[in-house]
């Protein structure tokens, strides 16, 4: 876990404490860890990729490197939104089979980088199933508001690095 | 392991070509099937393999470490069986674990022809528990464990590790990992110019200077591995070093028997490095011991023999009696490699001294030293200063220069820059062109290495063919400076080397039968690389009895391929050979000793975005020519429109393409359909169906189709139009693995286009 080098033993999120990308998606927001975020553009054109789940909405050009970019909203069952010039794509690092691999998620807004404490964090909620909540580290109160921390690994490496073998 | 994530048709297919390598007597091949097959093992394999395949896969291993043990005859009929189990694998693999009884049944029989009973049903049916104890009654599988626990890596005589040594030295050779990284480099390098320095030997065996060529490599691995406690290479380049003295020294002629004893402690030291390296990569559980006894037994016998039958100088007596106790005593190599490290320009043994041939002045160099392994190395043959640099950095540096070029394109085609008519910016622009275009030859010319590398290891190929079938062979070779991208050196090394041998075994004929004939005795085979239109040209070419293309047309009815009415070229006759329906089946002989394994030799080709074709003159001689492209990293392609999508199709594999007619429109059953091209039918692929976008034409006849080739099968491929033609960088699609797409590229204006993967979308089509 990215956060752990903060990370001091004082209860159930000390691990998880740490700065977080926040953004929005409809009237949620959530937050990704500041460690694997490599950078943030805007939308560009997104080349389709047959045989895909329909939340991997393709691949982009990355200065010259080609990586796939996946929808949030898809992937977390959300209606589908037009794109905006507020949509923005995050680019995060994740580790692939092999290799370290970029991959871009599709986001309604980015809203700004985070401090949260330990005392902040709180485990997920149980939804019933267990597949809903497993992409969830934990919930941050922060000011406030609710921001759902995503464990990027799952949420990027389970639905994409798998090979979409023609089944 | 990386390689557990291997996909199955590429282990087997890797299986299948090694099969095709394997000689009786040579174990070292067997020793790596034993490491593919593992990967396929229960336990080990990847998840997703059928559960039929991995048993198949323990009956195999089982037949191997036989082999090994000597239990089963190391027969090339028995490496036949082994072979077609290896087909029925890969039948049984494309069949998704589900192959129908009687490939199993075929599977046992073959392995019952080897000598090893395996009951059918057990590959079925049960658990793979049940299926191991199955094994055991019927001493197919008893004691696997314990057979692979002793039986020796690279098997030299003996089927006993020689412990020890071996178990210590893992964590004393791991100290120091780069500097082990930076010896299994250059002892690879050294080993290479070993053997091309003996093999000119054997043509000048007097030639002091080659001699000392070949002294010098053994010399430096073996100051170098003792100075990492690599102590069995060590030892072994140390009693190899003192034979090569004992001929510099004139107290032993360079006779064939040294010359073959050099070549195999080659052999052996260099699997021996591989080890290591596999060890440096995967952790020292992979460490493996080689046992060196026997190498060093026939070297010290060599040295024995050898230092009485010449006259020599009474001082060297001693010698030879006190030098055996350095290969048995382990302490003695480590004093060695001590003594070597700390006081490096101190001869490591009194022979130095005695010695007054001005031939042996290399030898004072320091072997410890870094120094002294760069300058040993760099021999007379290099040209020119040059600095070696890390792949990683190359393949860096070309991304790099390909972005640039796109990006440079893109600011070219800004709207707003396009409109300025300034004379000094196009100006400008044009020598901004002209930089980036010579930047992007350079760095791709940096991958490219000469094939000449590739091309000395068939000359010690075909000098040990021609020894052992007792014909006579000239090899020439052609054009071994043409430069070929690294990423491709290797792999076309095993079809490299099984066409040589067809060359050398089936082509050409035993002197007596070429005097017949009224050729010379001695067959030629030439072997010729040069470019051609963008594409690496490689030629095999032989003297010999040529393609019986009658038999092979008989065998081609027999085995349904074509049919009696066909009226085929003798070109397109003779290209059957590489179907795969023509091969692994029958004996070598039977096609006039051609086919076997050519499919493999197309497959692994055609991996390489490659062809290979065959034309030949019944009793004249054969000439194979394989077609590679320059490099790995760009793509010839048309660039196709879908709908909004566009795709790049690899010109290699296009034969055509039309706006097809209505007559020559067909369906079956309403459904698949088929066009007549030159009198063919060939099936229509709608990409736009396989890959769910919206096109502009549905009917084929408002359309364009573009005819491909794959693997020996044709189809025609649906598209709205033909966007034109380009040279693409391939990039991997970051992660995505998707069936029919074989990578992206950037396009000119900046997005994102696929590549189409053929054989992905004829099978997706096949579904």
């Amino acid at each position: 876990m990215e956060a752990a080098s903060v990370a001091q033993n004082l209860g159930p999120g000390a691990e998880l404490a740490g700065k977080y990308l926040t953004f929005s998606l409809g009237n949620e927001d959530y937050g990704v860890g500041i460690l694997s975020v490599r950078e943030i553009i805007g939308v560009m054109e997104i080349t389709a990729v047959p045989h895909t789940p329909a939340y991997i909405k393709g691949v982009i050009n990355l200065r010259g490197k080609v990586i796939p970019v996946l929808d949030l909203r898809l992937k977390f069952n959300m209606n589908h939104k037009e794109y905006d010039e507020r949509t923005c794509i995050i680019v995060v690092e994740v580790q692939g089979q092999t290799a370290p691999v970029q991959v871009g998620m599709v986001v309604d807004s980015v809203s700004e980088v985070l401090n949260i404490a330990a005392a902040e964090i709180e485990p997920p909620p149980s939804l019933g199933s267990s597949s809903e909540t497993e992409n969830i580290l934990g919930m941050a109160k922060v000011k406030g508001e609710v921001k759902i921390l995503l464990d990027v690994d799952r949420v990027v490496g389970e639905g994409l690095l798998q090979q979409f073998a023609a089944q | 392991m990386a390689d557990g994530h291997k996909p199955l048709s590429d282990i087997l297919d890797e299986m299948a070509l090694k099969i095709l390598m394997i000689e009786p007597g040579d174990l070292s091949i067997v020793g790596e099937l034993l490491d593919l097959i593992e990967l396929l093992l229960p336990g080990r394999a990847a998840a997703d393999t059928p559960v039929v395949i991995q048993r198949m896969a323990a009956a195999f291993k089982g037949a191997l470490e036989k082999f090994i043990m000597g239990e089963l005859a190391d027969s090339a009929e028995n490496y036949e069986y082994l072979g077609q189990c290896i087909t029925e694998m890969q039948e049984s693999a494309r069949k998704e674990g589900h192959p129908g009884e009687n490939i199993l049944v075929r599977f046992c029989d073959n392995m019952k022809k080897i000598g090893l009973a395996v009951d059918p049903s057990s590959l079925l049916g049960g658990t793979a528990a049940a299926f191991a104890g199955q094994g055991d009654e019927e001493d197919g599988l008893q004691a696997e464990d314990e057979c692979l626990a002793a039986a020796p890596p690279l098997d030299s005589g003996s089927a006993q590790p020689s412990g020890g040594a071996g178990q210590e030295s893992i964590p004393d050779f791991l100290q120091d990992t780069d500097l082990l990284a930076g010896f299994i480099e250059e002892a690879f390098e050294h080993l290479e110019s070993i053997e091309v320095n003996v093999l000119e030997l054997e043509q000048s065996p007097d030639d002091m200077e080659i001699i000392n060529n070949i002294f010098r490599p053994f010399h430096t691995i073996k100051g170098v591995s003792g100075f990492l406690n690599l102590k069995t290479i060590n030892r072994l380049a140390h009693a190899t070093e003192n034979l090569l003295d004992d001929v510099r020294n004139g107290k032993r002629p360079m006779d064939s028997a040294v010359i073959d004893i050099v070549l195999t402690v080659g052999d052996a030291l260099k699997s021996m490095v591989e080890d290591i390296k596999n060890v440096l990569q995967n952790g020292p559980a992979n460490y493996k011991d080689t046992d060196i006894r026997s190498f060093l037994a026939s070297i010290t016998q060599l040295q024995e023999g050898g230092a009485e039958a010449p006259p020599v100088e009474p001082d060297s007596a001693p010698e030879p009696v006190s030098r055996p106790e350095v290969f048995d005593a382990e302490e003695e190599a480590e004093l060695l490699a001590v003594e070597e490290a700390a006081a490096p320009v101190a001869p490591a043994r009194p022979v130095v001294a005695r010695a007054a041939q001005p031939a042996s002045a290399p030898r004072a160099e320091p072997p410890a030293s870094p120094a002294a392994r760069a300058s040993a190395d760099s021999g007379p043959k290099k040209i020119g200063a040059s600095i070696k640099v890390d792949v990683e950095k190359l393949d860096a540096l070309v991304n790099a220069v390909g972005e640039l070029v796109i990006m440079q394109s893109l600011v070219r085609q800004n709207k707003l820059v396009s409109r300025i008519a300034d004379p000094k910016l196009t100006k400008d622009f044009s020598q901004l062109t002209r930089i980036t275009s010579e930047l992007q030859r350079t760095a791709m010319s940096m991958r490219m290495v000469p094939i000449k590398q590739t091309f000395d290891k068939m000359i010690r190929l075909v000098r040990d063919l021609s020894k052992k079938s007792g014909k006579k062979v000239d090899l020439i070779m052609e054009g071994a400076d043409t430069e070929i991208d690294r990423n491709m050196v290797d792999s076309i090394y095993d079809p490299l080397v099984h066409m040589m041998r067809n060359s050398v075994d089936h082509g050409i004929s035993p002197p007596a039968d070429r005097a017949q004939f009224g050729k010379p005795e001695t067959g030629t085979v030439y072997l010729r690389a040069y470019q051609k239109g963008g594409s690496m040209m490689i030629e095999i070419e032989d003297d010999g009895e040529g393609l019986n293309t009658k038999k092979i047309r008989k065998k081609a009815i027999e085995r349904g391929l074509i049919s009696e009415s066909d009226a085929l070229s003798d070109f397109e006759l003779n290209n059957l050979i590489f179907l795969p329906g023509f091969s692994t089946a029958d004996k070598i002989t039977d096609v006039s000793g051609r086919g076997v394994g050519m499919d493999v030799v197309k497959k692994a080709v055609e991996k390489l975005r490659g062809k290979v074709e065959v034309q030949s003159q019944s009793g004249k001689g054969s000439l194979f020519v394989i077609r590679l492209p320059l490099t790995l990293a760009i793509i010839d392609g048309i660039i196709v429109r879908v709908g909004s999508e566009r795709y790049i199709i690899p010109t290699i594999a296009i034969q055509e393409s039309m706006h097809p007619e209505e007559k020559n429109y067909s369906t079956v059953h309403g459904r698949g359909e088929n066009l007549l091209v030159r009198g063919d039918l060939v099936p229509i692929i709608r990409l736009y169906e396989i890959f769910g976008v919206a096109s502009t034409y549905t009917d084929p006849c408002d359309a364009i189709v573009v005819v491909v080739e794959n693997e020996g099968r044709r189809r025609a491929l649906m598209v709205d139009e033909l966007l034109g033609k380009e040279e693409v960088v391939i990039k991997n699609l970051g992660g995505l693995d998707v069936p029919g797409v074989a990578g992206g590229t950037i396009l000119g204006d900046g997005r994102v286009g696929l590549i189409l993967d053929l054989a992905g979308v004829m099978a997706s089509k096949a579904d």
